[in-house]
C-alpha cells in the first residue's frame, strides 16, 4: 500500500513538474512574443511617395530597435498595409488591424486627410495614436484624447518663426509691403492668413492678397498681379506644385522680391531644386520640422542609420522618414518610462511632461496639438539649411534675397 | 491697363498650348466619333517621354519629338485596333467614353509605377527665360510652345487637306458608308486617324512638360479643360478648338489677374453654359457630320 502510495506520489509529482515545465515554457514564450504594431500607409495613389518615405522611417526604426533588444525585451513586428491614399481604406485597415489582427499598438498614416478618420477609429478602441504627418487644423478639431502629432508645431504655425526672424531685423531692413497668394487648402492658406495677421501688426502693409483654387494650373497671371505693387515680401501659402509654379512665374516676370517665403514645396531638399532649377533656390525661406543637423535627441543615430541602410547624404533625407522614426522613438521612451505598452497608460503618460525625440522636445495639448515651433529654413548656396532660431541655425539668414540664378 | 495687356499676352500664349492639346481630341471625335477621354493621359505620357529623353539623353523636348511622335502614333494605332475597333457604330460614342477612360487609368497606373507620383518639370535652358518689350515680358518657352502648336496644327491641316490619307479621313468623317463604297478602307483610315490624333499628344506633352509641372494624375484636370474647349469650339472642329482654346486662355488669364482666380475658371464655364443653351453645336460645330 505504502509502495503504491509512493509510486502514485512520484507519478503526481512528475506530472506536476512536467506541467510546470510546460507552463513555464509557454509563459516564457508569451513574454518573448513580439509587439505587433499596425500601420496603414499610402503605398499607392496620390500620397505614395511620402507614404513610402514614412514606411522607410518606420522600418528603419523597427530594425534598429530590434537590433538593440527590442522594447521591454520584446521584438517589434510591424504590420504595414496599403490604403491607396484613400481615407476610407485607411479606416478599414485600422479596423482590421485592431479587431482581426489584434495588434498591440498602432502608428499613424501619412497626411491629415487620412489621420483624422484613422485616429477616430483608434480612439473608439482606446488605442493610442502616435502619428507623424497629420498636423492640419481639422485633425485637432476632432478633439481626440488618444492622438499625438509627433512634430514640433501644428501646420498653421509654419510661418511663426519667419515673422519672429523679421522682428530681429532693424526697422530699415524689414519689408515694408507684402503680397500673399495662397492655395485654397486647409494646410496652405491658414498659414498665410496667420502670417498676414502677425506681419500687419508689425506694420508690414498688405498690397495684394488672393486665394486660388486647387485646379489653377497656371499661376502666372496671379503672380503678375501680386508683383504689380512691387512688394518687398511675397508669402506663398503653398502646398507643393503651386510653389514651383509661383517661382517659375516670378523668374519669367523677372521680379526678385527682397524676401520670399513658401509654406510648403520649398522645404523639400530633393524635389524643390529639381522643379525650379538649382540656380533659382537661393534666398527662399520656408519652415521645417526637422533637419539632419539638429542637435535633438537621437538625431545623429537616425541620420547614420538612415544613410547606412538607404544611402545618400544627410540633406537628402526626406523629413517624412524622420517623422516616422520619431514616432517609434517616442513609443520606445514612453514604454521604458511606464514599463508597459498598455495603450491607456501610454495616452495618460504622454499628456504629462516633455518628450525628447529627433523632432525636438515635444509636449501636447489635450487633443494632440504640439506646443513648439518649426524651424526657419532657407536655401543657402544650393542647400536647405536651418537659419533661425540661432541655437539650431547652420547659417545666418540672408536678406535681401539674391537674384534669380545666383 | 498694363496688367490687362500682360494678361492678354499670357492668355494668348497659354491658349495656343491648349489649342494643340485639344486638337487631337477634336480629330478623334471628328474622324471616329470617339470621345477620347484618354487624351489627357496620353499628353502626360508624352510629357514623361520628352522629360526622360531630356534628362537621360539631353535631347531638347522639341527635338525629341522626332522620336516621341512616331511612338505615340503607333500607340494610337494600336489602341484603336485593340480597343476601339471592336465597338459597334451605334454605341461607339457612349462606349468609347468607358473604354478610353479605362485606357487613361491604365496609362496613369503605369506612369505611377514607372515614375512614382511626385511632380516633374522639364527644365530646359529657356524654360524660365523671357523677352522684355515695351515693359511687357513674353515667356520664351510659351512662345516656342505657341509656335510649335501652330506648326503642328498647320501640319495636321495640310495632312487633312492635301494628302490621300487626309481625303480618306474627311470622306470617312462625312459618310463612312459612301467612303467604303468608293474603296476607302475606313477601318484603316480610322486607325491611322486615331494614330494621328494621339501623335499630337507627343507635341502637346513636350510643351506641357516645359510650361507646367506634371505627375501621372495631372490628366484629370487637363481632360476636363480639353473637353470644355472642344465643346465650346464645336465637337470635331479643329478650327473651333483653336478659337475656343485661345478664348479660354485669355479669359482665364484676364479674370485671374484683374478679378479673382476663383472667377477665372467659373467665367469660362458660364460662357460654356450660355453656348450650350443657345448654340449647342458649339462655335464652329456643324449640325451634321463632316465638320472637320
Amino acid at each position: 500500500m505504502a509502495k503504491r502510495m509512493i509510486a502514485l506520489f512520484a507519478v503526481v509529482t512528475a506530472a506536476a513538474v512536467l506541467l510546470a515545465a510546460i507552463a513555464g515554457t509557454a509563459s516564457s514564450r508569451r513574454t518573448a512574443s513580439p509587439i505587433k504594431i499596425g500601420v496603414s500607409l499610402s503605398q499607392s495613389g496620390d500620397f505614395s511617395d511620402p507614404g513610402k518615405a514614412v514606411k522607410r522611417g518606420y522600418e528603419l526604426w523597427a530594425a534598429y530597435v530590434n537590433a538593440h533588444g527590442g522594447i521591454l525585451g520584446r521584438q517589434v513586428q510591424l504590420k504595414i498595409v496599403d490604403d491607396a491614399s484613400n481615407p476610407n481604406q485607411a479606416v478599414t485597415n485600422y479596423q482590421t488591424l485592431i479587431t482581426r489582427d489584434h495588434v498591440d499598438l498602432v502608428f499613424g498614416p501619412f497626411s491629415s486627410l487620412l489621420t483624422g478618420p484613422s485616429a477616430t477609429i483608434a480612439n473608439r478602441y482606446h488605442y493610442a495614436f502616435l502619428e507623424p504627418a497629420g498636423g492640419g487644423p481639422k485633425v485637432f478639431a476632432l478633439k481626440l484624447p488618444n492622438l499625438f502629432f509627433v512634430q514640433p508645431a501644428p501646420v498653421v504655425k509654419c510661418g511663426d518663426t519667419f515673422t519672429a526672424y523679421l522682428k530681429t531685423l532693424p526697422a530699415g531692413a524689414r519689408p515694408k509691403t507684402a503680397s500673399y497668394a495662397s492655395l485654397d487648402d486647409p494646410f496652405a492658406s491658414p498659414i498665410a492668413d496667420a502670417m498676414q495677421a502677425q506681419l500687419s501688426k508689425m506694420g508690414i502693409k498688405t498690397v495684394y492678397k488672393t486665394i486660388y483654387p486647387a485646379e489653377t494650373t497656371d499661376l502666372t497671371p496671379i503672380v503678375e498681379k501680386a508683383i504689380a505693387p512691387k512688394p518687398d515680401l511675397i508669402v506663398g501659402g503653398t502646398q507643393s506644385v503651386d510653389a514651383y509654379s509661383q517661382v517659375k512665374a516670378l523668374i519669367q516676370a523677372g521680379y526678385n522680391p527682397k524676401f520670399l517665403f513658401y509654406a510648403n514645396g520649398a522645404n523639400s531638399p530633393v524635389e524643390f531644386p529639381s522643379k525650379v532649377g538649382k540656380g533659382n533656390v537661393n534666398g527662399i525661406f520656408s519652415c521645417s520640422d526637422w533637419t539632419p543637423t539638429s542637435p535633438s535627441t537621437g538625431n545623429k543615430v537616425f541620420v547614420s542609420q538612415y544613410i547606412k541602410r538607404y544611402g545618400g547624404t544627410p540633406f537628402k533625407i526626406d523629413n517624412n522618414s524622420a517623422e516616422a522614426w520619431a514616432v517609434g522613438q517616442l513609443l520606445q521612451t514612453v514604454a521604458a518610462k511606464t514599463g508597459s505598452i498598455d495603450n491607456q497608460k501610454i495616452i495618460t503618460t504622454l499628456h504629462k511632461g516633455v518628450w525628447p525625440t529627433i523632432e525636438g522636445n515635444l509636449s501636447w495639448d489635450a487633443y494632440g496639438a504640439p506646443s513648439g515651433n518649426d524651424l526657419l529654413v532657407e536655401w543657402v548656396n544650393g542647400r536647405l539649411l536651418p537659419v533661425f532660431p540661432a541655437n539650431f541655425a547652420l547659417a545666418k539668414p540672408t536678406s535681401p534675397k539674391p537674384p534669380w540664378g545666383g | 491697363m498694363h496688367i490687362f495687356v500682360q494678361a492678354c499676352i499670357l492668355g494668348l500664349l497659354t491658349g495656343g498650348v491648349y489649342a494643340l492639346m485639344a486638337s487631337g481630341l477634336a480629330l478623334a471625335f471628328g474622324v471616329m466619333r470617339v470621345i477620347n477621354v484618354a487624351q489627357g493621359a496620353l499628353i502626360i505620357l508624352g510629357a514623361y517621354l520628352s522629360y526622360t529623353l531630356y534628362t537621360d539623353l539631353g535631347l531638347d523636348p522639341f527635338v525629341g519629338l522626332i522620336v516621341v511622335t512616331p511612338l505615340m502614333f503607333l500607340l494610337g494605332v494600336a489602341l484603336q485596333l485593340v480597343f476601339l475597333r471592336l465597338l459597334r457604330d451605334e454605341e461607339r460614342e457612349e462606349l468609347s467614353l468607358l473604354v478610353t477612360w479605362a485606357i487613361a487609368l491604365g496609362i496613369e497606373g503605369v506612369l505611377s509605377l514607372a515614375y512614382q507620383t511626385s511632380y516633374r518639370s522639364t527644365i530646359t535652358g529657356y524654360a524660365d527665360k523671357s523677352w522684355h518689350m515695351l515693359g511687357y515680358h513674353i515667356s520664351v518657352a510659351r512662345s516656342y510652345a505657341f509656335i510649335a502648336s501652330f506648326v503642328v496644327l498647320g501640319l495636321l491641316f495640310a495632312i487633312l487637306r492635301f494628302t490621300k490619307l487626309g481625303r480618306g479621313i474627311r470622306a470617312t468623317v462625312q459618310n463612312p458608308t459612301a467612303a467604303r463604297l468608293l474603296g476607302v478602307d475606313t477601318r484603316m483610315i480610322s486607325a491611322l486617324g486615331f494614330g494621328l490624333s494621339v501623335a499630337t499628344a507627343a507635341a502637346a506633352g513636350a510643351v506641357y512638360g516645359i510650361v507646367f509641372p506634371f505627375n501621372p494624375g495631372s490628366h484629370y484636370d487637363l481632360i476636363s479643360r480639353l473637353l470644355t474647349i472642344i465643346v465650346l469650339g464645336g465637337l470635331g472642329s479643329l478650327g473651333g478648338a483653336v478659337v475656343a482654346a485661345l478664348f479660354m486662355g485669355v479669359t482665364e488669364s484676364v479674370f485671374a489677374a484683374e478679378f479673382s482666380p476663383v472667377w477665372s475658371s467659373f467665367t469660362f464655364f458660364v460662357v460654356l453654359i450660355v453656348m450650350l443653351v443657345f448654340r449647342p453645336e458649339g462655335l464652329f460645330g456643324a449640325r451634321v457630320r463632316g465638320a472637320i
